[in-house]
């Protein structure tokens, strides 16, 4: 299955690159698309700001491609994921369904709150988005899109806490260790867009 | 177009009204430590010989015939069989969890293990037995028993030996703080340990313990400095040790040292004097040399006693240097001279030759026929001493990464003979 569908997405994107100098041929199908959002992220611990450029292939009504993206909620991360697309509906303007998933890399600010006190670290997590939009076209090259979406991402965090032996009163059995940890995180949001298509 | 844009309006603002339903799920997974627990009479039963282990946090030293005891700190004491000192061989262990000091006296061993004092048979010194459990004789250092509780009897003492260990998963919200939970509640008379479960011999007379040592045999009497508290022990009935007396010398006690009836006790503070030879049990004080605040073993001899002051935080001192005071006059102690070191730590004196471990500088051997000008005779960097005793020609010099052995009988060739 999985095998399957990365030969599809494969054969799209090649179809695409070859269709870069031939878009007015009519025998060719595939067109090369650049998607560029911006969005505002909302969820549990309040609103943050998200941008994301996704390039692909659109094959009639499909499209497909590779995204990144910049998401600064909670943990910043840099979300690289695969798009798939549907548009439906026979006038220029269109509904369109997508789903994106990817895996988030961790990009470290400053001010991240940091929960362990030593050795911590931040390991790479999934990123996904499920969402529904409306395509308007200002012209043969290029639509405004309005998307809204569910977006889960997870991240893991990694360290060690010192906590005393037990007895710590005592010499020698006083000496703290570290004591490996981690937290999950789960975070869901929703993410509204807006976009340009060319 | 408005009929197909319609639903999707509705769609973001159904999102909108939703994002207020989203929650992270945040979790933190951390282990749960739970106890291990065992009667203390049955626990005792470890507190025995064992196959030699690796030496790694070695501690205080004792001799005593051919047989060299290093306490392994809070685990127990290793058993060097020193026959040929160019090849000793680490022979054996004796487990005693909590061990930090030890005294030898023919075929006796005086060890403690937390706040018990336990005496152990060294007849065979590799198959050492524990002869009696002086229960609770040094409260400070005590975890089998309430504090002021008369309970000491081991049948009824739990002793935790040790914990299980398993994750779980909690809710979590960051900021907060989530500790691993120790359960050591709930459970009278329990005590924690952090436990290492794991051919009659000529052993001399009286052993010879380092500088370092807090335990000290005089005559009948053994002597143990605490944190504040110097105690008194008959040991005339030697595996039955009889708890005399107690009394304060001064706050943060380090070292004892026996000398010709005399008790010299090493202090942050200074160095006290006592009298142990005619109230043995209750040794009288004598003078007291006080100096600036500093770890300080001492050794003596009939007219000098020689400190060693280092900067240890675990003392608060600022000063790393080698004193010598004049003891003639035990009332009244002064001080005769002071040399600067790196960071001397224990000390030996045979004859002339005085003996002093330099932590990083390796043992330093001088020349001290005339206390105000040390000749240093010779510096061995082998190893980072911490402690030396030196008898008969041979220096035994415990250091941070084992057992170090010099010949010095020839003093123009002191050379390393061994190392374990």
């Amino acid at each position: 299955m999985y095998r399957r569908n990365f030969i599809i997405i494969a054969v799209m994107i090649f179809a695409a690159f070859s269709c870069f100098g031939q878009q007015k041929i009519s025998m060719c199908h595939f067109q090369f698309h650049s998607i560029n959002n911006v969005g505002l992220l909302e969820g549990q611990a309040g609103s943050a700001f998200h941008l994301q450029t996704i390039n692909g292939v659109q094959y009639k009504s499909w499209f497909t491609g590779a995204g990144v993206g910049l998401d600064s909620y909670r943990y910043r991360t840099i979300p690289l994921f695969l798009d798939i697309r549907k548009e439906f509906g026979k006038t220029p303007n269109k509904i369109l369904l997508f789903g994106d998933a990817g895996i988030n890399f961790y990009w470290a600010r400053d001010r991240d709150v940091k929960q362990f006190y030593s050795n911590d670290k931040i390991k790479n997590g999934f990123y996904g988005e499920l969402g529904a939009g409306y395509k308007f076209r200002l012209n043969a090259k290029m639509s405004i899109i309005f998307s809204g979406s569910y977006s889960y991402k997870t991240l893991e965090e990694t360290g060690g806490d010192y906590y005393y032996n037990m007895p710590f009163f005592l010499p020698g059995a006083a000496a703290y260790s570290p004591v490996a940890e981690r937290i999950h995180y789960n975070l869901n949001r929703v993410l509204l867009k807006v976009g340009v298509e060319f | 177009m408005i009929n197909t844009v319609q639903p999707f309006y509705i769609f973001q603002l159904m999102l909108l009204m939703l994002s207020g339903c989203m929650k992270d799920k945040i979790t933190k997974t951390y282990q749960i430590r739970t106890p291990v627990y065992e009667v203390l009479s049955q626990f005792r039963e470890s507190i025995k010989s064992q196959p030699a282990a690796e030496m790694s946090a070695t501690g205080k030293i004792a001799v005593a015939g051919n047989y060299i005891f290093i306490s392994e700190l809070y685990k127990g004491i290793h058993v060097i069989d020193n026959s040929d000192p160019s090849h000793p061989k680490n022979a054996s262990f004796i487990n005693v969890p909590g061990n930090e000091d030890l005294a030898i006296i023919n075929n006796t061993l005086y060890a403690d293990a937390f706040g018990d004092l336990v005496t152990f048979d060294i007849t065979d010194p590799l198959h050492a037995e524990a002869k009696n459990f002086a229960a609770n004789v040094f409260p400070d250092h005590s975890i089998y028993y309430y504090s002021g509780a008369d309970n000491v009897n081991p049948d009824s003492i739990n002793v935790i030996i040790g914990w299980t260990v398993r994750d779980t998963t909690v809710d979590y919200e960051p900021g907060g703080s989530v500790y691993p939970v120790y359960y050591a509640a709930n459970c009278a008379n329990c005590a924690t340990i952090a436990a290492n479960l794991s051919s009659s011999v000529n052993t001399g007379n009286s052993g010879t313990s380092g500088s370092l040592s807090r335990f000290a045999i005089l005559n009948d009497y053994l002597y143990a400095v605490s944190y504040s508290q110097l105690r008194s022990f008959d040991i005339s009935n030697k595996f039955s040790p009889s708890y005399k007396n107690s009394f304060t010398v001064d706050w943060h006690v380090e070292t004892i040292y026996p000398f010709k009836g005399k008790l010299f006790v090493g202090t942050n503070n200074g160095v006290y004097m006592y009298d142990a030879a005619a109230s043995p049990s209750n040794p009288t004080p004598l003078g007291a040399f006080t100096h600036v605040r500093g770890c300080d073993p001492v050794v003596a001899d009939d007219d000098y006693a020689y400190v060693t002051i280092n900067d240890s935080s675990a003392c608060l001192g600022f000063n790393n240097e080698l004193q010598i005071v004049n003891v003639k006059d035990l009332n009244a102690p002064s001080l005769v001279q002071s040399y600067q070191l790196t960071h001397p730590v224990g000390l030996s004196k045979d004859g002339n030759l005085l003996f002093v471990c330099d932590s990083k500088d390796g043992l330093k051997i001088y020349n001290a026929d005339n206390v105000n000008n040390l000749q240093l005779i010779r510096q061995m960097k082998d190893g980072e001493a911490v402690d030396v005793i030196a008898m008969n020609g041979l220096a035994i010099m415990i250091a941070a990464d084992g057992l170090y052995q010099y010949d010095y009988s020839d003093i123009n060739n002191i050379h390393l003979i061994s190392k374990l």
